[in-house]
């Protein structure tokens, strides 16, 4: 009886956290389908595919899908470009400054970004970044990197040292030891900077509107107006591409991962053999 | 530790390196850009129509405007860019940005000297027009140089002087032209209320079915404007100057009037809906029976659209409604001044001015004088149904109010807070 029981609490703790997962996505929709819908019908009393040729007439959307997605993937690289070796550093060595340094990193979360943003609009305009994909990609720094270094810092920290030190006593190459060694045992790591970070740079309206300046319409641009309208099925549509853009992202890159583990383990018996 | 940190700054440096590099590559055909307009805009309202014509043939023109009404972009992506590819051979662009940003980005390109900007045209009026003006974020004083400004505009109207009470001096030209209007549901209220007496008796028979949106927000600082109207009557206040001691006169008046409308409204006053989307969204579930805001033709496409009952009429009530118009105006920096004047004067013709009334595309207001149109336009104007939740033009004119001094709008916004929410609710 007493597994049951547990097993019971499970799945219903499970039920719950699917429900709760769901059901908004149900809810938008149906709604971006609904032509009338008032309370209290349950479900909407006419439908109509209005939204959604709205949408998708809308002359910016598909470039603005391809900008986002552009975007979004620039930021998630630079992240772990630049996020990577800041977070071993802050995991591994101990050095003069230290705290300064992670405070330093830290900051752009503690500061409105748009105060800085507004700061950086003159240089980049001066610079010649303004009103370009190069500054927003910048831009988007300001935002997610901080977190991209906490994130990886603690996944550092948990696999401690050790093991990729042991490899290169063994003689591993520093690039093999990263790649056979670090990368999978980080993965957990990198799966969550991916998402935060599209996430993080996908929704960004004000810092792309600012340092964009209108020239780079990302999907935001074109959703947040929507969204301060009267007009709910149609911000309903909007707001469905807008959740399925991540989604995919993260499906494409799971896929990705885990064909090129299959890959990476039958090179590996190869070489055994 | 050191071999860390020199990656890391190696790749910082080659990531930097790109990135200019990207950038570098698009500067060289900027700076003859930037020749070009300083040539063309001195001479540009001197030479004759028909060079400017030719000047914006094939050029490009990037109009930055509000972006959340599917209707308005519908409009101008699939009826005015096409009719002005077709007509003058230039390419409209609309990029979707509040005016707030687009002030912001230009203030920011005012300081840093850029002098060849990406927005040739930009939608505006109101606070936003006093600000831009005041900041010399405009390019000049040119709505007299447009053909059809000349032909079809009634000049000597007030409202084709101030905009809010700023003075316009040319520096925008009238777009359109909205009237607040109250809405509500004919199937659930037999008889709307005629003024605002009526109103309050209204609200205590029927409690809990009328609010209006908070006084920061631009409807309901709307609403309360038509209240001054109502207690400080019209003459003292249509076309006036400020005037303080007005107010401290009525202030008894106004704000014992909200204070005994408050225990009656939507949830007891206890909250109001801080936009007029709110305000629009309870009506359209049909928690409140009224909703309100500018633009007489709002209420057509939102029942098309299944948004609104198709039971929704409009109407005014003593002593009238507000009407104000809205604009058009080229930034200090734009780099096609020739074609934001063609793509301007195309906007103001009698045919685009015709098609944005239709209620099916937007609804809105022609700003053109209708006895200074040609008789088949005139024919045209009184042929277009503008639907049933539409008052008559003839209506709408006879309760026409003039936007009062934005100080006014000030005082209500400072005061409204404490004198009704606060004391009322304590």
């Amino acid at each position: 009886m007493k597994p049951s029981i547990v097993q019971l609490v499970k799945m219903f703790l499970l039920g719950c956290v699917f429900f709760a997962l769901v059901t908004p996505l149900l809810l938008l929709l149906l709604n971006s389908f609904a032509h009338e819908w008032r309370w209290p019908q349950i479900i909407p009393a006419s439908f109509s595919l209005r939204a959604w040729s709205v949408v998708f007439s809308d002359p910016h959307i598909w470039s603005s899908i391809g900008w986002t997605v552009l975007i979004g993937s620039m930021v998630v690289c630079l992240n772990l470009l630049l996020g990577l070796p800041a977070a071993k550093a802050l995991a591994y060595y101990e050095f003069k400054g230290k705290s300064l340094v992670e405070t330093f990193l830290l900051l752009p979360i503690l500061i409105p970004s748009l105060a800085i943003g507004m700061g950086l609009l003159l240089t980049m305009i001066r610079v010649g970044l303004a009103d370009h994909w190069a500054g927003v990609v910048l831009i988007h720094l300001l935002p997610t990197l901080p977190y991209t270094i906490r994130i990886l810092r603690a996944g550092y920290e948990n696999i401690g040292a050790g093991y990729e030190e042991a490899a290169r006593n063994l003689g591993a190459s520093s690039w093999k030891a990263f790649w056979t060694i670090t990368v999978p045992l980080l993965f957990p790591s990198l799966r969550a900077v991916l998402a935060l970070t599209f996430v993080i740079s996908l929704s960004q309206y004000v810092l792309t509107a600012l340092i964009g300046g209108g020239q780079v319409v990302t999907l935001a641009m074109i959703y947040y107006p929507y969204l301060a309208g009267i007009d709910r099925s149609v911000t309903a549509a909007l707001s469905l591409l807008f959740v399925l853009l991540p989604i995919l992202l993260v499906c494409i890159f799971e896929l990705v991962s885990h064909l090129s583990r299959k890959v990476v383990t039958t090179n590996q018996m190869r070489d055994e053999t | 530790m050191s071999r860390i940190q020199e990656i890391s700054a190696k790749s910082c440096v080659a990531v930097l390196c790109l990135l200019f590099f990207l950038v570098g590559c698009s500067t060289d055909d900027k700076e003859e850009l930037e020749e070009q307009s300083e040539n063309t805009s001195e001479s540009i309202l001197n030479q004759s129509w028909e060079d400017t014509l030719a000047e914006a043939e094939g050029s490009e023109v990037h109009f930055y405007m509000w972006g959340g009404d599917e209707g308005i972009n519908h409009y101008i992506d699939d009826w005015v860019a096409p009719r002005l590819q077709e007509r003058y051979n230039i390419t409209l662009t609309r990029h979707p940005m509040d005016i707030t940003e687009i002030l912001q980005k230009l203030q920011t390109e005012k300081r840093a000297g850029k002098e060849d900007g990406s927005i040739d045209v930009v939608w505006i009026n109101g606070e936003n027009f006093k600000n831009a003006k005041e900041n010399d974020l405009l390019w000049g004083s040119f709505t007299d140089y447009l053909p059809n400004y000349q032909q079809y505009v009634n000049k000597e109207n007030s409202e084709q002087q101030y905009d809010f009470g700023t003075t316009i001096e040319g520096m925008e030209a009238p777009w359109g032209k909205v009237q607040y209007v109250f809405l509500y549901d004919s199937a659930k209220v037999e008889e709307p209320p005629a003024s605002f007496a009526d109103l309050a008796e209204w609200v205590k028979k029927n409690p809990g079915t009328f609010t209006y949106p908070e006084a920061q927000d631009f409807s309901g600082s709307g609403f309360l404007k038509h209240v001054l109207y109502d207690k400080i009557g019209i003459e003292a206040l249509d076309g006036k100057e400020y005037n303080p001691s007005l107010l401290q006169q009525h202030s008894d008046e106004i704000w014992g009037y909200l204070n005994e409308l408050q225990p009656h409204l939507w949830r007891e006053g206890e909250t109001y809906p801080s936009t007029l989307s709110d305000l629009d969204h309870l009506y359209s579930q049909g928690e409140v029976l009224f909703t309100m805001g500018y633009n007489e033709g709002r209420a057509e496409r939102l029942i098309a659209d299944g948004t609104f009952p198709e039971t929704t009429r409009s109407f005014v009530m003593e002593p009238g409604s507000i009407g104000n118009l809205h604009f058009l105006s080229i930034p200090f920096n734009s780099t096609n001044t020739a074609g934001a004047l063609v793509t301007i004067n195309e906007l103001l013709s009698p045919e685009a001015q015709l098609k944005k009334l239709e209620p099916s595309v937007w609804g809105d207001n022609t700003v053109l004088d209708i006895n200074k149109l040609p008789d088949s336009y005139q024919e045209k104007l009184k042929d277009i149904e503008r639907g049933e939740s539409v008052l008559s033009a003839d209506e709408l004119q006879d309760s026409f109010l003039n936007e009062m001094d934005p100080e006014y709008t000030e005082w209500i916004k400072e005061y409204w807070i404490s004198e009704v929410v606060q004391s009322g609710n304590n």
